[in-house]
């Protein structure tokens, strides 16, 4: 499937936050949330459309990696938005975000895009960062705030979608190099000549997600 | 979807309503058996199928083991791969692999792990050819490998490497892509060989290290030095700073490399790492990095038709080199051949053979005719690629037919691969042939007689220098020359920076990355007497380089110097490195001779630039706080591409300032102040003194926020404190200005005269103004000091406050104004001190005249804070300003606003300085003094407003109005605070008496100067009215 761009973008975040759920939630629609099972996956790609253009979202979770320290580095470079993520019902992982946001200003391009995320909103009995907080957070350090839940799918396309539109909108102004591939952007082909049966991620989830 | 297919189905099978079950597990499982071939039409049925067959194999593993016993007695793995194989198969195999991510990603039981690997099917997979032109197969392909590797430990690592047939798809399937296009297919690459690293299996890493280790690092190896010539052409071709994003990602890049062998040395796996250390000292570091130290000297008219600059790029990266890897044995052998020279290399055929500046890569195949001197160490390409190495090593596989028999032992492989086991096996018998694996030498042993030629010649050299540490440091200094050590002596010259410091600055931070690294041996260091932390004592340093590096120092003190505040501070650094230890200097007394002159030299180059002016000293002060928040680190400066331009001046390039030159008579104003506070701090620590004047506020001393003070106790018995502000819902703050700061005190409750500090502001950096429409308010704003070029602005506290009676708000106001005042003269008399300047200049300066020198005031001394209790019964005079609506603008910032401020210093000057000192010594003289400042400023004022001489009779009609308010104030004061009429009491005579002569002269001055800024007040007051009552409450909590 041809697109005009394609935005890499990397999560990151503690573990047990659910970032490989937002990932798969985002990436394949036909994986219903149940409440007995959770599922998640480390790398997804999807078509969406911004402006009436074609995006192709190529996301890469580094979970599992952060004891190579070449890696982490590298990751950061490469991706040109980053989803931020800490989990509502656990102060911990908001307290951690400052480090997380260190390592991400000192490793990547100073134009990647970084959304905030309080994931498992869903979980609103057992909350323990106020979205007040979240709010704060992004406010101090310039970043797109959001609450999700990978399980109810609540804001989870927003929140891939908004960083995508702002990236784009960064594109426009010319703020990024899109030449330059390090950034986590790359052109597309004008004809794709491949892909053209292959039924992944978004796009089977949308034809998909009737049965059942 | 799956109604269609019921139709299509029909009769045969029925749908089962719980997706979580082993029933559905069935009915995808008929799903299969009839569609056992991909075709166009049931292309997203299978692929539904697949998903679904996944959902519940997790399901299953958390919640029900049958359904992993089903899955493995269908073997229902083996339709994926069939699929695979089909013509059609690429239709699905994108979902597939994404199924199987999914798979051994969520699968949390060991034994359900164990049964999806327990037949070679996932091998087959991985060693299945997929399109991978095709990116999006490509990303999946090598998340699944990735996928994979984090599963990998002590027991699973036996289902992926086999022993017997010698076979490690895995490994050597993702090893293949680790020069691919794409960033994250590198980086991934990258993970899934430390992650096979890291398992801890004998067997697995002696095949990796005898089967794929010299290939895959020598290919590594030359794929980052091919990046680095691209680096160097980058940096050759961009005079004009055009590409620094290109060339920050070739550095990041480079950088990211460097971490990675770092990462594999880390592991501590001794085998792999001595190959490792090998393959980059021979073909990468020394025949690139090193030898390209001395090309500048042998070179002299390439380098100058390239514009020289471009070569020191090497050096850049080697100080990378020792910063980032530790690995003891391969810093040991750089170092060696940076400090020994590399006879056998640098004979002229090696020296001249790599002359061309455009870094000659040998042909590929030709082997070295002398295998013994030349050619061990040179840039030159693997003979084969990575791949076609690792496919004639593979033994021929096919899973469908050992997976019966996994055990069916090696089979038959080629003459190479029975080389390559020879060696294999030597390798492990001789451990000084490890490196043989490599299949690109011609001989195996080739290469450890080499590495053993070297050593034993270092050891040769090593050895005299070792003895003689003993004897006298003269011998020891004697016998260190330069000759025979062509790489040093480059580093050493390029120190001279004769044109600009461009390779200055590398040169210094390799110096130094080579005293820091804990991979070189102090011994090796001694050799060339470069004492570091870890020496005893450092007697025997190396005179030729601390001349040198003082030679530098004094040139970065000069004006116009080319010398940058990064090389200067660089430079400081590694003279620290080699002659302080413990807080003790072992610089010789000449040396430090030269030091004193260069900080004798600076001092002179400052007080050139020194200003009586409210912008100096911001800057003064904001340059220290830089100075001592961010001090120079070496990763930090190393990792910034834009050192490898050459250097500028303009800071539209957007280079930090201590990496450029400065532009502008205020850059270098800041340029002379950073060097003289560079320099005076190394003066002062190599003559084993403590800084007593610097910071010029002394924090320490300062109150802090949530100290709780007492109001009434000595300390503050002098200190004003206003009558209380922000009279809102009971919530009241004391405003307490003592000689530095501005404090909002909230009072006890239960102690009468105590309070807690609920904010600190500097007074030097308060702006104050009145309000037009309230004549008990007051704005304040207390700017934040500078913390870093790229922080906002944002005042550290903006509020209003409001006063019971606006007499009290002009007191507040007028302490304010004046408090700044004397909190900034205070600071400027110390850098005047600080900078020789006597108090005769300053007073006959142009614009000094403001500025006293009442004796020895170390700090904010006694005497002033008398003389703040004056000023403060000053207060009275400000009524004069009406309603108080105009304000004074002070400038942190350089703008328009110290004018005013100055003017009006300076025409109440002659009062407060002659008066100062003698308000300084008691109390009473300053009473005395007050009539004669008086009459003084009256005919100053006189004279200046002869043409509005109304103005001055309502001013004088104010002053008794003022005095009349002044004792009111007093009253209502020694009611409110009965705590303090006790210490107060003193004062208020003075109060009453003195100054508000001297403050009318300025007040009116302000009428005059910032009349201008009325308009914009009121806008702003407009503005602000509505907000005005719901900040106010705000305002106590100082936001």
């Amino acid at each position: 499937m041809s697109y005009a761009y394609l935005f890499k973008y990397i999560i990151i975040g503690d573990t047990g936050v659910g970032k490989s759920c937002l990932l798969l939630q985002f990436t394949d629609k036909r994986f219903q949330p149940v409440h007995d099972l959770t599922i998640g996956v480390e790398f997804g790609a999807r078509m969406i459309t911004i402006d009436g253009k074609q995006i192709k979202l190529q996301i890469w979770d580094t979970a599992g990696q952060e004891s190579f320290r070449s890696i982490t580095r590298s990751y950061y470079r490469g991706a040109a938005g980053a989803l931020l993520v800490y989990d509502i019902t656990r102060r911990d992982t908001f307290n951690h975000l400052t480090t997380w946001l260190e390592d991400a200003r000192q490793h990547s391009n100073s134009n990647m895009v970084i959304m905030l995320i309080g994931n498992k909103s869903d979980l609103e009995a057992r909350r323990e960062v106020k979205k007040e907080e979240g709010e704060a957070f992004a406010r101090e350090h310039g970043l797109i705030f959001m609450e999700t839940s990978a399980k109810t799918a609540a804001n989870v396309e927003e929140a891939f979608i908004n960083t995508a539109k702002e990236i784009y909108q960064k594109i426009q102004d010319g703020v990024f190099d899109i030449n330059n591939e390090a950034n986590g952007i790359k052109i597309g082909p004008q004809h794709s000549p491949t892909n053209q049966g292959l039924n992944v991620g978004g796009s089977g989830g949308n034809q998909g997600g009737n049965c059942c | 979807m799956f109604h269609k297919q019921k139709s299509w189905l029909s009769g045969t099978l029925w749908k089962p309503k719980n997706p979580h079950s082993l029933e559905h597990l069935k009915f995808l499982y008929n799903l299969l058996c009839k569609n056992q071939t991909v075709t166009e039409q049931n292309r997203s049925l299978l692929v539904e199928t697949l998903r679904s067959i996944s959902e519940i194999l997790i399901w299953g593993d958390q919640n029900d083991s049958s359904v992993f016993d089903f899955f493995l007695e269908k073997n229902m793995l083996s339709f994926f791969l069939r699929y695979l194989q089909q013509k059609f198969g690429r239709y699905i195999c994108v979902q597939l692999l994404q199924t199987l991510n999914i798979l051994f990603e969520n699968i949390r039981n060991e034994t359900s792990l164990y049964y999806l690997l327990s037949n070679n099917h996932v091998n087959s997979i991985i060693v299945h050819k997929f399109d991978f032109s095709d990116e999006e197969v490509m990303a999946y392909y090598i998340s699944f490998l990735k996928t994979l590797s984090l599963k990998l430990n002590k027991h699973t690592i036996h289902f992926f490497y086999n022993e017997h047939t010698n076979d490690f798809a895995l490994y050597t399937e993702a090893i293949k892509f680790f020069n691919h296009s794409e960033s994250m297919v590198r980086i991934a690459v990258r993970t899934i060989t430390l992650n096979v690293f890291k398992v801890d299996d004998k067997a697995m890493l002696s095949y990796i290290r005898d089967r794929t280790a010299a290939p895959y690092f020598s290919n590594l190896v030359w794929f980052i030095g091919n990046h680095i010539l691209d680096l160097d052409a980058c940096v050759r071709h961009d005079h004009d700073h055009r590409s620094r994003d290109r060339l920050a990602d070739l550095v990041a890049e480079h950088l990211d490399h460097l971490h990675y062998l770092n990462d594999i040395f880390l592991i501590h796996i001794d085998t792999l790492s001595r190959v490792l250390t090998d393959k980059l000292i021979n073909r990468l570091l020394v025949p690139l990095y090193v030898y390209s130290l001395t090309k500048r000297k042998r070179l002299p008219d390439q380098a100058v038709s390239h514009g020289c600059w471009y070569l020191a790029l090497l050096p850049f990266l080697c100080v990378q080199v020792f910063l980032i890897i530790h690995y003891s044995p391969l810093m040991q052998q750089l170092a060696q051949v940076i400090f020994q020279g590399d006879v056998a290399l640098s004979e002229p055929t090696g020296i001249g053979h790599r002359a061309s500046p455009k870094m000659v890569i040998t042909p590929c195949f030709p082997p070295p005719p002398s295998p013994s001197v030349q050619g061990i160490r040179e840039f030159r390409p693997p003979r084969e690629s990575l791949e076609k190495t690792l496919e004639n090593t593979r033994p021929k596989r096919n899973y469908e037919q050992t997976q019966q028999e996994t055990a069916g032992g090696a089979k038959a492989k080629g003459g190479n691969q029975q080389q390559q086991a020879q060696e294999g096996s030597s390798s492990v018998s001789l451990e000084q042939a490890v490196c043989s694996g490599d299949t690109e030498l011609s001989s195996p042993t080739q290469n450890s007689t080499d590495e053993e030629k070297l050593l034993g010649r270092t050891y040769q050299r090593l050895a005299p220098s070792r003895s003689n540490s003993q004897p006298t440091a003269e011998s020891l200094q004697l016998s260190f020359s330069l000759d025979n050590r062509p790489y040093l002596e480059a580093i050493f010259n390029a120190l001279e920076c004769s044109e600009n410091d461009y390779s200055a600055l590398f040169a210094l931070c390799l110096l130094y990355a080579m005293g820091q690294s804990r991979g070189i041996s102090q011994s090796l260091l001694d050799g060339v007497l470069m004492p570091t932390d870890r020496s005893e004592s450092k007697e025997n340093y190396n005179l030729f380089l601390v001349e040198r590096l003082i030679r530098l120092i004094e040139l970065g003190c000069q004006s116009g110097s080319k010398v940058r505040i990064a090389t200067l501070e660089m430079s400081i650094k590694v003279l620290r490195q080699m002659v302080m230890k413990d807080g003790q200097s072992y610089l010789q007394d000449r040396h430090l001779a030269c030091v004193e002159n260069a900080r004798e030299c600076c001092t002179q180059l400052l007080r050139n630039f020194y200003k009586s002016e409210e912008i100096f000293l911001d800057m003064f002060e904001d340059e220290y706080r830089e100075m001592k928040t961010r001090p120079l680190n070496v990763e930090y400066l190393m990792q910034d591409a834009s050192i490898l331009l050459p250097p500028t001046g303009t800071p539209l390039t957007g280079i930090d300032f201590n990496k450029r030159l400065p532009c502008g008579e205020v850059e270098r104003a800041r340029r002379a102040i950073r060097v003289f506070f560079l320099v005076r701090d190394l003066s002062l620590s190599l003559m084993q003194e403590r800084e007593t004047q610097l910071p010029l506020t002394k924090e320490e001393m300062c109150i802090k926020q949530d100290d709780v003070l007492d109001l009434s106790k000595a300390g503050l018995k002098n200190v004003f404190s206003s009558s209380p502000l922000f009279s809102r819902r009971q919530e009241r703050r004391f405003l307490v200005i003592d000689p530095v700061q501005l404090i909002l005190v909230e009072p006890d409750s239960k102690r009468l005269g105590w309070g807690v500090v609920k904010f600190v502001g500097y007074l030097q950096d308060v702006e104050v103004s009145g309000d037009k429409d309230d004549s008990r308010l007051l704005h304040v704003v207390v700017h934040r000091p500078q913390a870093s070029v790229h922080a906002k602005p944002l005042p550290l506290l903006s509020a209003r406050f409001v006063f019971d009676d606006h007499i009290r708000c002009m007191a507040a106001k007028q302490r304010l104004i004046k408090g700044r005042q004397k909190a900034r003269q205070q600071k400027m008399t110390i850098v005047e001190r600080l900078l020789d300047i006597s108090p005769g200049a300053s007073a006959t300066g142009s614009d000094r005249g403001h500025f006293t020198r009442g004796g020895p005031i170390p700090g904010r001394s006694h005497p002033v804070r008398v003389e703040r209790s004056i000023s403060g019964g000053s207060q009275s005079s400000l009524a004069a300003s009406g309603d108080g609506s105009h304000s004074l603008t002070p400038s942190p910032t350089p703008s328009g606003g110290s004018v005013p401020l100055t003017a009006s210093a300076q025409q109440s000057s002659s009062a407060s300085s002659t008066s100062t000192p003698n308000v300084a010594t008691s109390g009473k003289s300053g009473r005395r003094v007050t009539p004669e400042q008086r009459r003084l400023l009256q005919a100053k004022a006189a004279q200046r407003s002869r043409s509005r001489q109304e103005q001055q009779q309502q001013q004088q009609q104010q002053q008794q109005q003022e005095q009349e308010q002044q004792q009111q104030l007093q009253k209502i004061q020694e009611k409110d605070q009965p705590e303090h009429a006790e210490h107060e009491q003193p004062q208020p005579q003075t109060e009453l008496t003195d100054p508000a002569a001297s403050t009318t002269s300025e007040s009116k001055a302000e009428q005059h100067e910032v009349v201008d800024d009325d308009d914009v007040e009121l806008a702003q007051d407009a503005a602000s009215a509505e907000a005005f009552h719901s900040l106010n409450s705000l305002a106590s909590s100082g936001t």
